[in-house]
């Protein structure tokens, strides 16, 4: 017969100051390797979700990202009717030409950071259809205004609505907020392209274009048709795929994570083991008594297995709970995390627990709490009732 | 060398309120080996650690080889022990780690010996025991007799005065029994010592030389015991 | 001292309680330390470049806004100036797929030496980067982490400019942690000019001033010479620079500092429980210890001691396994420039003292009550309970 699990928990409750420790142990662990599970993914979130699946992200051929690419009005001209770019209700083609510069900008607290400013025509914002003006409107042309996106808002000086930004050669009057559902367009700011052509003094008015693919359009020959134009040295890349790899500089750091999501979890492991085995030795009589009782081997193995499992388990609920409230609190307290990608731009990543960031915590949670207690389990469960009620 | 006069000692024991001693008063001389008998709950264990600088009573004075006990601090009161007194117990005597003439050494480490001294003191109180062959083994590779010779050794070591034991043979069989009471009639026909143990063990009567019953906290009566009469009788 | 195997003979008491407790706490100091090197990492780059005499001058708009040429002549022309060069971001990558690995630039090669004096860069090195149109110095990180020695050709795809340059690497910059590659601004501009289109702008200027009390106003006056022209600039110390540079981080350094925090306190938690598990088991051993006269002093820190010991015995294990893992960590990874000296993973005497303190302080606050509990129970007490 089985032991009823009530068995495992009231036991836990009874030992009260151990289970505590335990719990403490691994919802620690839980809370750590989350945290740092969570940086990386929400860097990664912010740079992958980036990007339309039906854009193409149009740059000189060898750049690898927009910033370091120039392009000129004649390559403009020369693609925008290509066969499968996307038309409006009145024909005209959904290609966006946009100048990339990162000029410095002053953060609240003193610092200085690179910024990705986009100078681009109103046609971006339905190219970029996942972005919109949340507050305020759309910048009017040649009139030295900008719209900045959320994360910029609320990091750097006089980033506010009606506020006067200062960068580059000049200062822009701040008109809207826009938002991109989190990804890294709210980590810019977006001006008029011709305006800041002529603050950066480029003799190249773009820097890449965007390009909407028509509905049912072949992406790929598209993108094939303009690398291959051999006036220009172009090449055309699927927009989700452009921000995944300038997403790979986290790649690193997840390494990292992982490793040290081992490591913590080992240590967890040996903690949680340790005590079980105490809580083994403790119980000893209480395990002869059931012996004698008639309860099998496999019935009290089972019986401790599940204890360090449901401790486990709670601890997890613990700890995501506190990584969760944790991370929003030192988010809100650094004025959200700053990543110099690959673009030597500036990302401003709200660090965040999502619900998938979850698993891996979890899992290690489950393999804290079953290879904790395992051995000490078997040792219970291997005891002789007669020895046990002796040592008693 | 024991004075011991109207001690009463009550202590809390969960919700409850033990009375274990009240108004007790006892002498004992020195070089005499006393038995502390009675039922359980008679107060004797307690008695046992006041007389040995282990627990305060209430009420009443304490004094011990001219010391009052009642004037130490705790830290005086561990010296006065380490000095004074040697401890057998029932069980726990020995640490499991320790080899058992480490165990014997175990109190003179509170001395300021060196180390070839403290090593020599102990061989010869193994000796005495009788157990100088098994200096080097360790606890659970003696038997439960071995073990409260090794205990009796450590007691003597720095040649205190006086001896208490807590039931020495309560866990032993009656040949192993006799062996142990035996010693300790030895320690004080051949070396002076003091010696009260508590015990409910019968048999212990013949070996000491006073026999004190207690009852619920109080002294009841005291008489002679068959170590006396075997000193009159030879 | 005297109790000294006394307290050893206690740890061995329960050898696989001991065991398991010293493996988490070593896991634990070791994680410590590799996070540790994160931050110190880039603590050490900035020191190293606190005190010196040198002077960055770029666009004031930002980085990657150019500025003229011919703005170094001006520079050079100040009194106060003893050499400057200009740096121009080459964005070259080995790999393309991979991406940009390390800073190259293209500089002037006569002053470079003088400018970094204190980089110690053989002379032969520098005279042949002086000699050779497409010489390269390297910076000993990068060399290691490639496989490159001096005398090889490397060549490198620039990500800015349409172009690929092969280059001969003559000499190193000896730091272990310099990552950096140069190499001469006239081959870049050959190459330009070969396709068509010359460059006469440049993205920086480093100077080196003569003397420190000097360095402030030599800035104002390089800013102020540039002011109205065509392009501003914006003057700072090297170790502003850098400072701002990597400030960005301070965000990702502040959760890693957390993360080993909340790591340690796991430490504390997991060492506690043993040690109050292991006085709680000899409570009547402890009890007979003060019975035959041992003061609560000696108790209390023989318990401490216990703790302690297996504790710091922890900690060096822990170091030791933090310098095996740090050195795959250096072999398996690549560090883009801008997260640089955060991936250097070196873990350095200050840390390793650090955590071998650590542990130390570990095991005394784990310790600490348990022992003092015992210490203080009422022996009387404890003895009519245990038996």
């Amino acid at each position: 017969m089985a032991l009823p699990l009530s068995y495992g928990w009231r036991s836990l409750l009874a030992r009260g100051m151990r289970t505590v420790f335990t719990v403490a142990v691994i919802a620690l662990v839980v809370i750590a390797t989350t945290l740092f599970w969570s940086l990386i993914a929400s860097l990664k979130r912010t740079l992958v979700s980036s990007g339309s699946a039906e854009n193409l992200v149009v740059m000189r051929k060898g750049a690898t990202n927009d910033g370091s690419s120039q392009l000129t009005l004649e390559s403009l001209q020369a693609i925008r009717f290509f066969e499968g770019i996307a038309r409006d209700s009145e024909g005209n083609p959904l290609i966006s030409p946009e100048l990339v510069v990162q000029p410095f900008f002053a953060t609240a607290d003193g610092g200085r950071e690179n910024v990705l400013v986009r100078g681009v025509e109103p046609v971006a914002l339905l190219v970029h259809d996942e972005v919109s003006i949340a507050e305020g409107r759309l910048f009017n042309t040649s009139s030295g205004e900008a719209v900045v996106g959320r994360g910029v808002a609320q990091r750097y000086k006089d980033a506010s609505i009606g506020s006067e930004l200062k960068f580059g050669r000049g200062t822009w009057t701040v008109v809207g907020i826009l938002e991109s559902d989190g990804s890294s367009f709210e980590s810019e700011v977006w001006v008029d392209a011709r305006q800041l052509a002529n603050d950066a003094k480029r003799t190249l008015p773009y820097s890449g274009f965007r390009v909407r693919v028509a509905k049912g359009a072949d992406m790929d020959a598209l993108a094939r048709r303009i690398a291959d134009d051999p006036r220009f040295a172009l090449e055309a890349t699927r927009e989700i795929d452009y921000y995944e790899n300038l997403s790979s500089s986290a790649n690193t750091l997840y390494v990292i994570v992982v490793g040290l999501a081992v490591l913590a979890g080992i240590g967890a492991i040996f903690g949680a083991t340790n005590t079980m085995y105490a809580a083994v030795q403790a119980r000893t009589s209480e395990i002869g008594t059931l012996r004698a009782l008639g309860f099998s081997r496999a019935a009290i193995l089972f019986s401790f297995l599940s204890e360090s499992v449901m401790t486990a388990l709670f601890a997890f609920g613990v700890g995501a709970l506190g990584a969760w409230a944790l991370a929003i609190f030192i988010s809100w307290l650094l004025g959200g995390i700053a990543f110099g990608a690959a673009t030597f731009t500036t990302n401003v990543i709200q660090l965040r627990v999502a619900p998938v960031d979850l698993l891996m915590p979890f899992a290690l949670s489950v393999l804290i709490g079953v290879f904790g207690g395992l051995a000490p389990a078997a040792r219970a469960a291997r005891m002789r009732p007669v020895d046990a009620l002796r040592k008693a | 060398m024991i004075d011991i006069t109207n001690v009463s000692r009550v202590y809390q024991r969960g919700a409850d309120e033990i009375h274990a001693l009240e108004h007790v008063s006892l002498h004992v001389s020195k070089g005499r080996f006393v038995a502390l008998m009675g039922p359980s709950g008679s107060g004797k264990s307690t008695l046992l650690n006041v007389l040995a600088g282990l627990d305060r009573p209430n009420a009443g004075e304490v004094v011990v080889g001219g010391r009052r006990l009642n004037e130490l601090s705790e830290d005086q009161l561990a010296e006065f022990r380490a000095h004074t007194v040697g401890f057998v117990f029932q069980f726990f005597n020995l640490i499991p780690v320790l080899s058992a003439v480490e165990n014997v050494e175990l109190p003179l480490l509170l001395t300021k010996l060196s180390r070839a001294e403290r090593r020599q003191r102990a061989e010869t109180a193994l000796r005495i025991v009788g157990l100088a062959e098994r200096g080097d083994h360790l606890p659970r590779q003696l038997s439960g007799g071995e073990q409260q010779r090794v205990a009796i050794a450590r007691a003597i070591v720095t040649d205190a005065d006086l001896v208490v034991a807590d039931e020495p043979t309560g866990d032993l069989d009656a040949r192993n029994a006799e062996e142990i009471l035996s010693l300790l009639q030895t320690l004080k026909r051949d070396f002076g010592k003091t010696i009260v143990i508590v015990t409910h063990d019968p048999r212990a009567e013949k070996w000491v030389d006073e026999v004190i019953h207690l009852d619920k906290g109080l002294l009841l009566e005291t008489r002679p015991g068959g170590g006396l009469r075997d000193v009159a009788a030879s | 001292m005297k109790y000294l195997p006394f307290v050893l003979r206690n740890l061995g008491r329960n050898k696989l309680r001991s065991l398991l407790t010293a493996s988490s706490i070593a896991l634990a100091i070791a994680l410590v330390c590799i996070l540790r090197t994160m931050p110190a990492g880039l603590d050490s780059f900035l020191s190293s470049i606190a005190s010196n005499t040198r002077v960055s001058t770029h666009n004031e708009a930002g980085m990657v806004y150019a500025m003229p040429y011919a703005y170094l002549q001006k520079v050079r022309a100040i009194p106060g100036v003893v050499a400057a060069i200009s740096w121009q971001w080459f964005g070259g990558a080995v790999d393309l797929s991979k991406g940009v690995a390390f800073p190259n630039f293209a500089v002037d090669p006569e002053d470079f030496g003088r400018v970094y004096e204190d980089w110690n860069i053989a002379p032969q090195a520098l005279e042949d980067f002086r000699k050779y149109r497409d010489a390269a110095l390297v910076g000993r990180a990068t060399l290691e982490k490639n496989g490159w020695k001096v005398g090889d050709v490397v060549t490198l795809q620039s990500t800015v400019f349409p172009m690929q340059l092969s280059f001969r690497i003559v000499g190193e910059v000896p730091n272990p942690r310099a990552t950096q590659f140069y190499f001469q601004r006239e081959y870049l501009v050959q190459a330009f000019q070969a396709s068509g289109t010359p460059i006469d702008s440049t993205g920086m200027i480093w100077s080196r001033i003569d003397d420190p009390d000097r360095v402030e106003p030599i800035m104002r006056q390089i800013d102020e010479m540039f002011r109205n022209g065509e392009a501003e600039t914006a003057s700072e110390t090297e170790k502003s620079f850098f400072g701002n540079f990597f400030s960005s981080l301070k965000g990702i350094v502040a959760v890693i500092q957390i993360v080993a925090g909340i790591v340690t306190l796991c430490i504390v938690f997991i060492a506690a429980n043993t040690a109050s598990m292991s006085v709680r088991e000899r409570v009547g051993e402890i009890a007979i210890l003060r019975a035959i006269g041992f003061r609560r002093k000696i108790v209390f820190s023989t318990l401490l001691a216990e703790a302690a010991i297996l504790s710091t015995l922890a900690g060096v294990a822990g170091a030791l396994v933090s310098l095996g893992l740090t050195l795959m960590l250096r072999n398996l990874t690549s560090s883009g420039p801008q997260l640089g000296p955060l991936t250097g993973f070196i873990v350095t005497d200050t840390i390793l003292v650090q955590a071998l303190f650590l542990a130390f302080l570990i095991g005394i606050v784990s310790g600490w009550l348990p022992a003092l509990g015992a210490s203080r129970r009422s022996v009387a007490q404890t003895l009519r309970e245990v038996f």
